[in-house]
């Protein structure tokens, strides 16, 4: 594998005031490779964003080494820092765009530091407003766009001056569902297409769960996981992580409901409540059939989903098993043994996993 | 005509040196509204990129200029005319006139038009600023492209609220020793009894002060874009 065109080395970034030091980032590594889109996730506060901003040196950190395209960003003089700063583009949670200038000025905005002449840079605007869909709105103002929109002039921005990263801090924490889904759909075509590196960070699993290669699960400034994306999602180890992405499947809203129903409330002695997960191939074996022609067992679905996630599908099923209690270590085994990962739910329990 | 006479017995008597009076009172105003409008604006922008939130932040720098400008705004401009008089005689060459209340003018607005400066240009979104950061830009460009623009509506704004107010400081002024139409309200209108010539100095800074206002607002609504 080629080096990686973004490696954070033992990261840590220190806040001190008077009263207090705050450690917003611990000794945090991570690789980014080329083409990757790498999700970062976290709650506020866990210092997601802090990191992503040690990427193109808006956060120097207090240790620790960036090397980003290939430059060590903290050996980089004044002047190559901002020209390094060039070539990683980055969007924000509240797009942050200049309201005296009109979208094609606010794009045109990070040309002005290009070779281009003035021609060229009317046409690279103009091409850049037609990738983002935004052809007519050239001569608006950005009060006059809705939010989907003016995170479209972001993105155009932001990939004004050709960078091979773009970084989306919380990119869209501030949009309704759908406008964030053609956002995200955007930034996967933008990956596809043009081949760029996206750094996404978010506390929205289901953002991740749509465009990520890659995902890092953050807390209290530390990476407490990360892996692919397919998993994460299958073998989440972290409670955070499960967490995150029970919220994302919504299993937490399917599970309360589940734990209200008579036959989970009155769970026989020989039933089992359990949470089954499954990737890919095993989505295709008939589990349910073979678990009662092997061990006798029989199963009643409660709660069932499939998922894609990079085309592959990703089934969760709530199920209660009742048969002869003496099999079920055999069958779970079995099920295991079938890449299925078997949790057995406390049916008055609260805690999802 | 006789009837403005009629109503105005002494001013009419005097129209040449009302007309010269705002004709002083115009100079001094707009000479010093632009070395204090340079220099005020300057040091509001080295206020702000030296704030602790600032571009460049330097506590040490921000301190200083803090402590000064609010020594200067603390005091009363009446004394402030008085106490730098060798300085006014220093750079003009004289302390009276004119020219002469240039200096105490422009001491005077410098504090607080940097305030207002300060205070119209924290207000433009660290968010933007951090996106032009990021995008390369130098901390020359982020002044003048980023600060400067994007703050423009509301520099308007303080701007007018400082020609006003200096407008006032020149009448002020003119009570000791400059000319202009606080010294005809003054020497004539108030010391002569002559009530006429203060109501007309009086109308003609208030249709300046309209003036002002109206094409600020103007200049505001066309520069806000939100």
């Amino acid at each position: 594998m080629s080096a990686p065109i973004i490696d954070l080395k033992d990261i840590t970034v220190t806040f001190k005031n008077k009263t207090s030091t705050v450690h917003a980032v611990k000794n945090v590594s991570l690789q980014v490779a080329k083409g990757d889109v790498y999700g970062i996730v976290g709650y506020s506060g866990a210092g997601k964003s802090t990191l992503v901003r040690t990427i193109n040196y808006l956060q120097v950190p207090t240790s620790g080494t960036a090397t980003v395209n290939g430059q060590v960003m903290g050996q980089l003089s004044k002047n190559a820092l901002r020209l390094a700063r060039r070539k990683i583009g980055m969007i924000f949670q509240h797009f942050n765009l200049m309201n005296s200038r009109t979208i094609a000025a606010n794009i045109d905005y990070p040309l002005r530091y290009s070779d281009l002449n003035t021609a060229q840079r009317q046409k690279k605007v103009a091409d850049l407003l037609t990738l983002v869909g935004l052809q007519d709105k050239a001569d608006a103002y950005p009060a006059q766009l809705s939010g989907g929109q003016k995170q479209r002039v972001g993105i155009a921005r932001a990939l004004a001056n050709d960078p091979g990263i773009l970084l989306c801090d919380e990119a869209t924490s501030a949009l309704d569902p759908k406008t964030t889904q053609e956002i995200l759909g955007l930034l996967k075509h933008l990956n596809q297409t043009l081949g760029i590196t996206i750094v996404l960070i978010t506390h929205e699993m289901a953002a991740v769960k749509a465009v990520c290669q890659h995902v890092a699960v953050m807390e209290q400034g530390e990476i407490i996981e990360r892996g692919s994306l397919l998993d994460i999602f299958s073998q989440p180890q972290q409670p955070l992580t499960k967490d995150f992405i029970n919220t994302a499947a919504q299993l937490d809203v399917a599970l309360a409901e589940v734990r209200k129903q008579p036959a989970v409330v009155n769970l026989a002695d020989n039933a089992r409540l359990l949470h089954l997960t499954y990737v890919g191939a095993s989505t295709d074996a008939p589990l349910i059939a073979s678990l009662y022609q092997q061990y006798g067992v029989t199963a009643n679905i409660l709660y069932g989903s499939v998922e894609f996630l990079q085309d592959t599908p990703v089934g969760n099923l709530i199920v209660i098993l009742s048969g002869d209690p003496a099999q079920f270590p055999e069958a779970f085994a079995d099920l295991r043994g079938q890449g299925v990962t078997v949790t057995e739910l406390d049916p008055k329990g609260t805690v999802v996993a | 005509m006789s009837f403005i006479n009629k109503m105005l017995p002494n001013v009419s008597l005097i129209w040449p040196d009302v007309w010269q009076a705002t004709l002083e009172t115009l100079y001094m105003t707009i000479v010093s509204a632009i070395i204090a409008g340079i220099l005020g604006l300057a040091l509001g922008v080295w206020l702000v990129v030296t704030d602790q939130n600032g571009i460049t932040p330097h506590p040490v720098t921000y301190n200083i200029l803090d402590k000064l400008v609010n020594i200067f705004r603390s005091i009363p401009f009446v004394i402030l005319l008085t106490v730098i008089y060798p300085l006014t005689k220093a750079i003009v060459g004289t302390s009276i006139g004119n020219t002469a209340a240039l200096v105490p003018l422009v001491v005077g607005t410098i504090p607080f038009y940097a305030r207002q400066v300060q205070t119209a240009l924290v207000q433009v979104d660290p968010g933007v600023i951090e996106a032009a950061q990021a995008m390369g830009a130098s901390n020359v460009d982020i002044i003048f492209r980023v600060y400067l623009r994007e703050g423009l509506p509301d520099l308007i704004r303080v701007s007018v609220l400082t020609l006003i107010s200096l407008i006032g400081l020149t009448a002020m002024a003119g009570a000791v020793g400059a000319g202009g139409l606080g010294n005809l309200a003054v020497s004539i209108g108030y010391q002569r009894y002559q009530s006429d010539v203060t109501i007309v100095a009086m109308l003609i800074i208030l249709v300046m002060v309209f003036l002002v206002q109206g094409i600020g607002d103007w200049l505001t609504r066309r520069t806000t874009h939100v």
